[in-house]
């Protein structure tokens, strides 16, 4: 779509314009009925609620991302839980008594100091 | 050609048709979204917005473990529930094998007849498995069936120090103990989501009424118990009462430089995670706080140091013994009889004489009777500056005040303060006279008894917390007198039993056992033994306490040896050096 000056020039006088207005005046060549306008108009309409869904669903997908990476830390923190309980009791004082080391093992009969 | 809609023609009846019908859709939808906005938004909300609660992970316990850092008594474990959905489940013979085979003693017994109930949307099949266990079930791929998480807590070291843990009962309540005496730190704050939420209730960040407030864990306390001295203890009282017949059995072991407890064992005793088990709940209780008796002759080294702190007696100040005073009509006799003639305080000590206490209670007074001045002193002593027959503000549930009748009350006159000077006649835990004691004989400073050493913090760092002591009861110079005099009275009877090079001091106690009558059992005694060890500054308070049922048990028999054993290995522990 292009725009082209005018050739006609018709003076102030003769059109009987009043101050300050424009004494230029463009007109399209190409003419737009009103259904294309309803069309154009319709488009844009559509161009950007396409554009706001597009964020939308993006903004969505991030949620998803981001509920997956929840529930693997999630997870990893209750393995990581679990393991520190069965750490526990392996290292517990019960379990290190009944060990076959601690079994093996015999009373100190004495103790000796040095002083420092 | 100009279209015109003619009057009456059809287009313009159907025009106005059309318009009438949109007025209708206008008014309809102004009713519904500008009228009715409120109440359709409402329903929208509630079906798009989800409320999730985000629990908050209740806080560990741990115990100090010598010089390491602390190590967890109290965890918490995930587990979870197996269920089905008997109307979505297929090929439930496989089910039931695989339930069976993972699961094993936590699988319900008739997993085939809860399946058949086609009725039913909900069966649970398996409780209480693990992480690894669910996976495993998972990996079968099996159609109908669902998992629920939960989360436990977990005793890795079994039974110790149980009494003072508690547990966590069925309802998220901690009971007993530190768990129930701190439940509101332990517990923390629950979080909260609030979300659009898609069908599977992922939450979107769509909507301007999302709420995101993070869970705030409880706390991570860690207890001045250290589980090496309490597991030893446990050990130590098991083999003790073994050895005499005892049923019952409590110890304490105290620092007295700082309050702080490193041991509390009891006997019988149970496993927190089995506590739904246990038949008795008397021994949820422990004993050390929540069983005041009368603690018997230990009571004399308090009597003793209110006597020389008041500066009426020194060690070796003397009277005439003949087993026997009389106050306000009652006879008191000796235990111990024979030691006749006149003798002095610390000799008085060492037989644990009745009327050698007396005569001290009379001495606060106008030196022949337990007057209201003499009654006043040891009041202010007993109950306010050694704290008997008060809580001690310990951070567990279950204290009891015990009592010391003040010689305000009727029942505070000559003949039961007679009896208090050696232990007898007023109720007290084994926490108030441990914590009195220790302030006899670190120089006469009270600590509040405490069984938290501290914290650690959110990044898994340990902050010890510092003790102050509370008030003065004697001065320095009373307390080196009595740490001698129990010194020489333990010496005297007991040679050889103590580590040589070490400064061990005690006093026994038998206690008699209160009737429904007033009066006292006669075929009933509870042992008692009180003592420190340590360098030149004691390390270590250790009471024990034995009793059973229509058992006779002594102080220096029954529960002295108990002491030695700890006392002994607790040097070892601790690892003190001797003297020359």
């Amino acid at each position: 779509m292009s725009y082209q000056r005018t050739s006609q020039f018709n003076t102030r006088r003769q059109q009987n314009w009043s101050r300050n207005q424009n004494t230029v005046a463009f007109i399209s060549s190409v003419k737009l009925g009103p259904v294309a306008h309803t069309v154009l108009v319709a488009l844009m309409i559509t161009v950007l609620g396409l554009i706001y869904l597009t964020q939308a669903t993006r903004a969505t997908s991030y949620d998803y991302e981001a509920q997956k990476i929840d529930s693997q830390i999630a997870e990893l923190s209750t393995k990581k839980s679990d393991l520190e309980v069965e750490n526990a009791r392996l290292t517990a004082l019960e379990t290190v008594k009944n060990s076959s080391v601690a079994r093996e093992m015999t009373t100190a009969s004495g103790t000796e100091y040095v002083r420092e | 050609m100009k279209l015109e809609l003619q009057k009456g023609s059809r287009s313009r009846i159907l025009a106005v048709l059309v318009l009438g019908v949109m007025a209708v859709f206008v008014v309809r939808l102004f009713y519904l979204q500008v009228i009715q906005h409120g109440y359709y938004s409402n329903l929208a909300d509630n079906e798009q917005i989800k409320r999730l609660t985000i629990p908050a992970k209740r806080g560990l316990i741990y115990a100090l473990d010598g010089d390491k850092p602390p190590v967890q008594l109290v965890m918490n474990e995930t587990i979870y529930t197996v269920f089905a959905d008997p109307q979505t489940t297929k090929d439930d013979s496989k089910i039931v094998d695989v339930i069976r085979r993972i699961a094993g003693g936590n699988a319900r017994a008739d997993l085939s007849g809860l399946l058949a109930r086609k009725d039913s949307r909900y069966q649970i099949l398996a409780t209480k498995i693990t992480r690894t266990q669910a996976d495993k079930i998972k990996q079968e791929g099996l159609r109908g069936i669902g998992f629920q998480q939960e989360s436990q807590r977990v005793y890795p070291e079994g039974s110790l120090a149980a009494q003072t843990l508690g547990f966590v009962d069925f309802s998220g309540n901690g009971r007993y103990g530190v768990e129930g005496k701190l439940n509101d730190r332990l517990l923390g704050r629950d979080g909260l989501l609030q979300s659009v939420t898609d069908v599977s209730d992922v939450p979107l960040t769509i909507g301007n009424r999302n709420i995101n407030k993070p869970a705030v864990d409880g706390e991570n306390i860690v207890l001045s118990i250290d589980r090496n001295v309490q597991s030893y203890v446990d050990q130590a009282l098991a083999a003790g009462l073994k050895r005499t017949g005892a049923t019952n059995g409590s110890v304490m072991v105290m620092d007295p430089q700082s309050g702080k407890i490193m041991a509390m064992a009891n006997f019988p005793t149970y496993k927190p995670a089995e506590f739904n088990k246990v038949e008795d709940g008397e021994v949820f209780n422990n004993g050390t706080i929540s069983k005041p008796y009368e603690p018997g002759s230990v009571i004399k080294t308090l009597t003793v140091a209110t006597g020389i702190d008041k500066g009426v007696i020194t060690p070796q100040s003397t009277y005439v013994n003949t087993d026997l005073i009389t106050i306000g009509g009652e006879q008191i006799r000796n235990a111990t009889k024979g030691q006749t003639g006149t003798i002095t305080i610390q000799h008085a000590l060492n037989w644990s004489l009745n009327t050698g206490m007396v005569t001290v209670a009379q001495r606060l007074g106008d030196g022949t009777s337990i007057n209201r001045s003499a009654r006043d002193i040891m009041y202010d002593y007993f109950y306010n500056k050694f704290g008997l027959g008060q809580f001690s503000g310990i951070e567990l549930s279950g204290e009891a005040s015990g009592i010391v009748w003040s010689p305000e009350a009727l029942e505070g006159n000559a003949v039961r303060y007679s009896n208090m000077s050696f232990g007898q006649g007023m109720d007290l835990t084994m926490v108030q006279v441990c914590s009195a004691f220790s302030s006899i004989v670190n120089g006469g400073k009270y600590y509040k008894p405490t069984v938290l050493a501290g914290v650690v913090d959110t990044s898994g760092t340990y902050k010890p917390r510092l003790t102050q002591p509370l008030r003065t009861t004697i001065s320095p110079s009373t307390s080196a007198q009595v740490k001698e005099m129990t010194r020489t009275a333990r010496a005297m009877v007991n040679q050889g039993i103590d580590r040589p090079g070490y400064v061990i001091g005690g006093k026994t106690g038998t206690s008699e056992v209160p009737d429904k009558n007033g009066g006292y059992l006669e075929n009933e005694t509870v042992g008692t033994y009180l003592g420190y060890g340590g360098e030149d500054a004691p390390a270590y308070v250790i009471m024990i306490q034995v009793s059973g049922k229509n058992v006779l048990l002594q102080g220096g028999r029954d529960a002295m040896p108990i002491f030695a054993d700890i006392s002994n290995w607790m040097i070892d522990y601790l690892k003190l050096q001797p003297k020359g």
